[in-house]
């Protein structure tokens, strides 16, 4: 079960998993099983989720589809916007969570477990890993993007 | 991008319980109190402003979400009905709106049980994007009566 940074901001309640690394944008990358089979479990955090709004329809490119890191490899329809989503790692897809067919809606019901977007067999995991964010500097990065959205108001 | 946005509405007493109201977007109206509150019939009154605002804003956040989850809406007729509540101390609260709406959707190919389930998604969207539904503080019920047309 993982656990979460938590921050507060305008009324809202973001949470950041503890257990994982993160782009930039908001898709989080986390190990499946152990470093050794090379696959990483991706998806979107609870921040991303939040600001877009309900998600409609979720477009993941199939299995078997090759990707250098920050290739689009998918996209989320949400009530307000139409995200595409960018590839965290080189790599090749091997699994699309099945249950975004029917109920793309735990994406916002649960960004960090079943809301799930796919499994990648990581390629290039060392340099990859170095242009990902920690836990703390995500949280950081997420909060100033939020705080920034807010001052618009 | 600006995130406020303003409206407006100007009124004007015309005498006894009349009022003009001329509305920002252009429609202009006289309007009075209910028969209920020693005002008169087949006129605009706030009271059926306010259900209105709810049931209209509602139906177009509904249209906007049908586009979004791709669904083939046929057709929507919603009756909404505000209960007002007249405290011990004589102030007055909505405090429920009642939306009742009747959607009729194509199934086109796919299983009438996952379109359901799609336009449900796409009502509770409705509800929670409808800026005036968002506004008020009275309870809102949605009580959906849908029809999947699989022909």
């Amino acid at each position: 079960m993982a656990e979460y940074l938590e921050t507060t901001v305008d009324k809202f309640i973001f949470r950041v998993a503890t257990d994982r690394l993160y782009n930039a944008e908001g898709v989080w990358v986390l190990w499946v099983e152990s470093h050794e089979n090379g696959r990483v479990r991706v998806g979107l955090t609870d921040y991303v989720q939040q600001h877009n709004g309900d998600v409609t329809f979720a477009h993941i490119k199939p299995a078997g589809t090759s990707l250098a890191a920050g290739e689009e490899f998918g996209e989320i329809e949400t009530i307000k916007a139409t995200v595409s989503l960018h590839a965290p790692v080189a790599g090749e897809i091997v699994e699309v969570n099945a249950a975004l067919d029917l109920s793309p809606e735990i994406i916002n019901q649960e960004p960090y477990e079943k809301g799930w977007l796919a499994v990648i067999r990581a390629t290039n995991w060392e340099a990859d890993r170095a242009q990902l964010l920690d836990p703390q500097g995500y949280f950081s990065l997420m909060r100033s993007q939020a705080e920034e959205e807010l001052k618009q108001l | 991008m600006s995130r406020t946005a303003t409206y407006h509405t100007t009124v004007r007493w015309t005498g006894e319980h009349w009022g003009h109201l001329a509305m920002g977007n252009g429609p202009e109206m006289p309007f009075a109190p209910p028969p209920d509150a020693q005002g008169h019939a087949n006129v605009f009154t706030p009271e059926d402003a306010f259900v209105a605002a709810a049931n209209t804003c509602v139906m177009l956040m509904f249209i906007w979400a049908t586009e979004r989850f791709k669904l083939k809406l046929l057709s929507y007729e919603c009756r909404t009905e505000g209960t007002k509540l007249i405290k011990l101390d004589r102030t007055e609260i909505f405090t429920r709106l009642q939306f009742r709406p009747v959607i009729r959707v194509a199934a086109g190919d796919e299983s009438p049980a996952v379109v359901e389930a799609r336009v449900r998604r796409a009502l509770a969207s409705a509800q929670k994007y409808s800026l005036v539904a968002n506004s008020v503080k009275s309870e809102i019920v949605v009580e959906p009566e849908i029809v999947v047309d699989v022909r």
